[in-house]
C-alpha cells in the first residue's frame, strides 16, 4: 500500500537575476531564468522523506505553464515518483483562490492522497495562501510551519512538529491533511543522474489540461479571480530628513549621537 | 448618490460567476469585521492594530466596525470584546464554546465562515499574525471570496464602495490598488506594525453578543494540540524592540554581525537583517525586516551595509528615526533615511558604541 503524497511546486522567475527598473517602478523579467520555487524544494525533501521511511509514493503537481515541465523533471532527479503539469490558456491570470481551486481539483482527481505538502510560500509573492486554499476547498486539517512528519501507530494519523517563534508544537492530524513545510527547516537532496534516466524510460510526467479537469471557465483563470488589480500609483515615501553626517567616520559617529541625544532618542 | 448608497445599490451579474462558488450581491453585504485573536487571556496588539484601518473604512463607507472573537473562555472573549469597543468597534460578536477551546484552524476559520455566511460582513480584515496567516485564506475559500495579503493601506473605491486593498506587489515600489468588485466578503490581512493601535475611548460603548460555539462548529477539525515546548528566547521580539540594528549584505559575516549585537546592547535593542542578510544564512528568518519579513516601528532604526531596495525599506516605514550606514554615497537606502553616514562599517560601529558608552557616563557632555 504505502502513502500517496502529492507535493505542490511552482515555477517562478529566479529572484536573484531579476532586476528593477527605476524609472517604472517594475520588475524586468525578460531574459530571467525560472526555477523551482526555493521553499517548495524543503516540501519536496520531507514529501521523500516521509515515502523513505513509511513506502508509498510522491505526486509532484505544478499549476503552470507548459515551460515548467523544467521543474517538474527537477524534483523527478531528486527522487519524486510522478510528475502532474496542469495547464491550459484558461487557468493563466489566476489569484490565489482560483489557483487554489484548480490544484484541489487537480488533487480530487489524483484519486485520493494522504498528504499534500506545499512550501511556506512563494519567493515570488510570499502569500503563503495556497497550502491554507487548498485545505479550505477540500475541507481537511492543515497546519504549516512543519518540520517533521511521523506516523502515528494507527497509519491513518500523522504527529506534525512546527516551529513558531516562541515554541515547538506537535499536533495530530488525520489523513489527509495538508501541511505547508517550514522554509529552510530540510536539506533538499541534489539530483541524481539515475533519477533522471527515468525521465526517458518511465515517462512519469502526466499533463492535464481543462480537457481533463473540466471545470467551469467561470471558477478558472483571470474570469474566476475575485481579486483584480484596480490601478497602481508610486508608494508614497516617508518623508526623512536625508541629512549626511561629514567628517570622519569618528566625527561622523560624534555627531550622529549628539542629534540623537539631543532629540531625545537614545538617553 | 451617496458612498453608502453606491454600494448598497451595487448589483452583479449572476450570469457571470462560476456557478459552483454562488452568486453574492454586493450590495447585501453590511459592515466590516475584524476578527480579534485572544492570547494568554487579552485581545492581542496585532488584532488590536486592525481596528485603525477598519475604522476609516467604515467612517468613509458609513458603516459600522464589529469585533468578531473566538474561542473557549467567553469570560476573556467578552472583555477582549469590550477592549475592541473602546479602541474602535461600534460591537462585537464572541463565539464561544468547548468547541473552539483548543486551536484548530478548520475550526476557527469554519466558525468565521459560518458565521459570515448569516451576517454577510462586506469586509473581514485580520491581522497576519502566525494564526492569521493560517486562518485567512482557509476562511477564503470555504467563502468561495478573494483575499488580498499583507496590505500596507486600505482605501475605499469612491465609484463604487468597493474596498481598496493596497500593498505593493513583490519587490517593486508601485502600489498595486487591489479589490473584489464582484464577490463579497472582501477579506484581507495585514502585517503586525503596520498599523498603530487606536487610542482607548473609555466612553466607548457598544452591544457584545455571544452565540455558542457548537451553532458555528459543525464537524471535529480532525486535528488536537499534542504538546507545546516554549523556545528560551533570550530577547525582545524584533516587532516589540525599541532600537533595531540591522544588518544587510554589507555586514557579510557573522563575525560582522558580532560588532552590531554590540551596539544593539549598548542601545538596550536587537539585532535583525535584511533579506539577503537571511539569504546569507547571518540571521535567521524571524528577524528579517522588510516586506517579505517583518515591520517595525522602534524609536530608533540603523541600517548597516543594506542598499535599500525597495522591499526592505517597506518594512521601516513605521520606525521613528533612521539612520543608515554604507560605503556607498548612491545607496538608495539615504533617501529613506534621517541621518546618514557615508564610510565602512567597520570605523563608524566602534565610534558609535564608544560615544554612546561616553555620554552615558559624562551625561553632561556634548548637550
Amino acid at each position: 500500500m504505502g502513502l500517496t503524497i502529492a507535493v505542490g511546486i511552482k515555477w517562478v522567475p529566479n529572484q536573484q537575476a531579476v532586476r528593477f527598473d527605476e524609472r517604472t517602478g517594475t520588475l524586468i523579467r525578460e531574459g530571467v531564468t525560472s526555477i523551482v520555487n526555493p521553499h517548495d524544494l524543503d516540501a519536496v525533501e520531507l514529501a521523500l522523506r516521509i515515502r523513505d521511511r513509511y513506502g508509498g509514493k510522491v505526486v509532484a503537481l505544478s499549476m503552470s505553464p507548459p515551460s515548467a515541465v523544467k521543474g517538474l523533471e527537477h524534483v523527478i532527479g531528486m527522487g519524486v515518483d510522478e510528475g502532474v503539469l496542469i495547464s491550459d490558456r484558461v487557468f493563466a491570470g489566476a489569484d490565489t483562490l482560483a489557483t487554489s481551486y484548480v490544484i484541489s481539483s487537480a488533487l480530487r482527481r489524483l484519486g485520493g492522497f494522504d498528504l499534500a505538502l506545499f512550501g511556506q510560500e512563494t519567493i515570488d509573492s510570499s502569500t503563503a495562501h495556497i497550502p491554507a486554499q487548498v485545505a479550505g476547498w477540500l475541507g481537511l486539517p492543515y497546519l504549516y510551519y512543519a518540520t517533521e512528519v511521523e506516523l502515528d501507530g494507527s497509519g491513518r494519523k500523522v504527529i506534525v512538529k512546527r516551529m513558531l517563534e516562541d515554541r515547538a508544537e506537535w499536533y495530530e492530524l488525520d489523513m489527509p491533511a495538508v501541511l505547508g513545510v517550514a522554509m529552510k527547516s530540510q536539506l533538499p537532496r541534489p539530483v541524481k543522474l539515475s533519477n533522471k534516466l527515468r525521465l526517458r524510460e518511465e515517462n512519469p510526467i502526466r499533463t492535464w489540461s481543462n480537457a481533463e479537469l473540466k471545470l467551469d471557465q467561470r471558477c478558472v483563470g483571470l474570469r474566476g479571480s475575485p481579486t483584480i488589480v484596480a490601478k497602481s500609483t508610486w508608494t508614497p515615501e516617508v518623508p526623512r530628513r536625508r541629512q549626511i553626517l561629514e567628517g570622519t567616520p569618528e566625527e561622523a559617529a560624534r555627531k550622529l549621537v549628539d542629534a540623537l541625544f539631543r532629540e531625545g532618542v537614545i538617553r | 448618490m451617496s458612498l453608502a448608497q453606491k454600494r448598497k445599490s451595487k448589483r452583479v451579474d449572476c450570469a457571470t460567476v462560476c456557478p459552483e462558488w454562488g452568486c453574492r450581491q454586493p450590495g447585501e453585504h453590511e459592515g466590516i469585521w475584524v476578527v480579534g485573536e485572544v492570547e494568554g487571556g487579552a485581545i492581542s496588539e496585532p488584532s488590536l492594530q486592525m481596528l485603525t484601518p477598519a475604522r476609516m473604512v467604515a467612517n468613509k463607507l458609513g458603516t459600522f466596525v464589529e469585533g468578531v472573537l473566538l474561542g473557549g473562555d467567553e469570560g476573556a472573549l467578552r472583555a477582549a470584546a469590550s477592549e475592541m469597543i473602546k479602541r474602535g468597534a461600534d460591537r462585537a460578536t464572541v463565539i464561544a464554546g468547548r468547541e473552539l477551546s483548543e486551536y484548530a484552524p478548520p475550526a476557527f476559520a469554519g466558525a468565521i465562515a459560518a458565521l459570515a455566511a448569516e451576517r454577510r460582513p462586506d469586509v473581514i480584515l485580520l491581522s497576519a499574525t502566525m494564526r492569521g496567516r493560517e486562518i485567512a485564506p482557509y476562511v477564503a475559500s470555504l467563502l468561495r471570496a478573494g483575499i488580498t495579503a499583507d496590505c500596507t493601506q486600505f482605501d475605499v473605491d469612491e465609484d463604487s464602495g468597493d474596498l481598496f486593498m493596497i500593498r505593493p506587489p513583490f519587490a517593486a515600489i508601485m502600489l498595486a490598488y487591489i479589490k473584489t468588485p464582484t464577490r463579497r466578503p472582501q477579506i484581507a490581512t495585514a502585517r503586525p506594525n503596520v498599523f498603530p493601535v487606536p487610542p482607548r475611548d473609555e466612553a466607548r460603548d457598544g452591544p457584545v453578543e455571544v452565540r455558542p460555539a457548537s451553532s458555528y462548529v459543525r464537524a471535529p477539525p480532525g486535528m488536537r494540540l499534542l504538546r507545546s515546548e516554549a523556545l528560551r528566547r533570550d530577547e525582545v521580539p524584533l516587532e516589540k524592540a525599541e532600537y533595531v540594528v540591522a544588518g544587510g549584505r554589507g555586514v557579510g559575516t557573522k563575525e560582522g554581525f558580532a560588532a552590531l549585537e554590540e551596539l544593539a546592547r549598548t542601545l538596550g535593542g536587537v539585532v535583525a537583517g535584511s533579506r539577503r542578510a537571511v539569504d546569507l544564512g547571518l540571521v535567521p528568518h524571524e528577524r528579517q525586516v522588510g516586506q517579505t519579513g517583518k515591520s517595525v516601528r522602534p524609536k530608533l532604526y540603523i541600517a548597516v551595509g543594506i542598499s535599500g531596495a525597495a522591499q526592505h525599506v517597506m518594512g521601516i516605514r513605521e520606525a521613528g528615526t533612521v539612520v543608515a550606514i554604507n560605503i556607498d554615497r548612491d545607496a538608495p537606502i539615504f533617501r529613506s533615511a534621517d541621518y546618514g553616514i557615508v564610510a565602512d562599517w567597520r570605523d563608524v560601529i566602534p565610534a558609535l558604541i564608544r560615544e554612546i558608552s561616553a555620554r552615558r557616563i559624562s551625561p553632561g557632555k556634548g548637550t
